[in-house]
């Protein structure tokens, strides 16, 4: 037999994964209006938004409940702590997808430099993340969490190297500081996103092995259950 | 600083063909609360009763192994178990007070360990009942039935009874499983002041009590002792697959 407690929080992971594939969706859609110009797609990120916000609500009202009402310890208290956590990264993915959304709007024509930096290569690489985040979630996998980590030093050099580039660019002709601009907000979302992937994975290496990950784990020490 | 008070050494227990604790070895350490959990007949109230000798009264107990309290064997055939129950104390699931005044429960262990002296007398019943914050309650009605007291204030004064005569361990056996919230909460605060002085093991079926008031946390199964830590570890990420079970109430 089924506990109430059980459902709750079968309830709590599929609420979860619903919401990590809508963000998923978000994020593809507000990097492609980009790369494709396209601003049709940004309006639909903006309006999927809403969505987001709802389930943020509701999941937050869940962990709420499975705290007040049973008291959670061990790998459940570990799950609707991290689940809280989860949801905000989440939910804050959400906001930089709108962002790339609303400076996707902002370009005033198909900015010309793209060729020049390693813009799909980024995105590539940071959606990815994202996925084996997720992935990381739904399937469990602290391995697959883990790996999420060591992609982020990738991303954040390239962002860094591009960065400089639209400066170059911004240099070249004046015309070209607007969009350049933009993009560039862009590419500091695009690692915004790539840090929430990290964050998220680290709550699911938490839930499954009890380790922080944090800091590149080297705070979780004995020392750290003594709240004095 | 954690100094070992009560050592436990392969402790098996009998009663009669039915084996209550089976090779059972743990350390309780001194000024320190530590909760012993586990489901029914897993063996807690057997090993909080061997630890002042309780069990001997029962017919077909049978005790292998060691308990040492500051390093005396107190099955030892030289102990002296009045002595020993001076200096360890307990307190069970029910109130059990004598049908006497307040005055007189309390001060019945101390007579029976030779103060007769009334002045002295008189300074132990105010002490322990300071130390067990129950004073303002009981002090203008000393000589009334205790039984007369609420439960609550039953179970704080069958503590106090516990500290008249000076012990360094306080044996309770679901101390608040009878109260109400309120009376629970006293006797929960009572325990974390009380632990500056005492050597305090407490056993209970409540997982967030063992959680809120324990240092330590030893869980027990079938006579085994299966996980001990400390309690933040045991209820965050204990190690027995057994014990997550357990705590997170999928058990069986």
């Amino acid at each position: 037999m089924e506990r109430p407690f059980d459902i709750q929080i079968e309830k709590l992971r599929t609420k979860i994964i619903k919401m990590c594939s809508i963000v998923d969706e978000q994020v593809g859609l507000s990097i492609n209006s980009i790369l494709n110009y396209d601003k049709s797609l940004a309006d639909l990120v903006i309006e999927i938004e809403e969505k987001v916000d709802r389930f943020d609500v509701k999941i937050e009202r869940i962990c709420q409940k499975l705290f007040a009402l049973n008291q959670p310890v061990a790998m459940d208290l570990r799950l609707i702590m991290s689940a809280l956590k989860i949801n905000s990264s989440l939910e804050r993915m959400g906001d930089l997808a709108v962002n790339i959304a609303r400076n996707s709007k902002d370009l005033k024509n198909p900015p010309g430099f793209m060729q020049r930096l390693n813009f799909e290569e980024i995105a590539r690489i940071a959606r990815e993340m994202i996925k084996k985040s997720f992935d990381s979630f739904i399937n469990s996998d602290a391995e697959l969490a883990k790996s999420v980590i060591s992609s982020d030093n990738q991303l954040d050099e390239f962002v860094k190297v591009n960065s400089k580039i639209l400066i170059e660019i911004m240099k070249e002709k004046a015309e070209n500081i607007e969009n350049a601009l933009i993009i560039h907000s862009v590419l500091q979302e695009i690692e915004r996103l790539g840090d929430h992937a990290v964050n998220i994975s680290e709550e699911v290496y938490f839930i499954i092995k009890a380790q922080s990950l944090k800091h590149r784990g080297d705070l979780d020490i004995e020392d750290s259950w003594n709240i004095e | 600083m954690k100094e070992v008070k009560i050592k436990i050494n392969d402790l098996s227990v009998f009663f009669n063909y039915i084996q209550a604790l089976n090779n059972v070895s743990i350390e309780f350490f001194s000024k320190k609360v530590t909760s012993v959990i586990g489901p029914s007949g897993c063996g807690k109230t057997s090993l909080l009763r061997t630890i002042n000798r309780m069990n001997e009264l029962i017919p077909g107990f049978k005790i292998n192994g060691e308990v040492v309290i500051d390093n005396i064997d107190i099955y030892d055939k030289k102990i002296d178990v009045v002595n020993l129950r001076r200096l360890v104390g307990m307190v069970f699931q029910r109130s059990n007070l004598f049908p006497k005044s307040i005055y007189e429960n309390l001060i019945f262990a101390p007579k029976l360990h030779g103060i007769n002296d009334e002045k002295e007398l008189k300074e132990i019943v105010e002490k322990t009942c300071i130390r067990t914050a129950i004073w303002d309650e009981v002090k203008d009605r000393l000589n009334e039935n205790a039984l007369s007291l609420s439960t609550g204030q039953q179970q704080r004064l069958c503590i106090a009874r516990a500290l008249s005569v000076e012990p360094d361990i306080l044996l309770m056996d679901e101390p608040a499983s009878a109260l109400d919230p309120i009376s629970t909460a006293k006797i929960e605060e009572l325990i974390f002041e009380l632990k500056n002085k005492y050597t305090i093991i407490v056993v209970t079926h409540s997982m967030q009590q063992a959680a809120r008031i324990s240092d330590y946390t030893a869980f027990f199964y079938m006579g085994q002792l299966i996980e001990y830590e400390k309690t933040t570890k045991l209820f965050t990420n204990p190690v027995n697959k057994q014990t997550e079970d357990y705590i997170t109430g999928r058990f069986g």
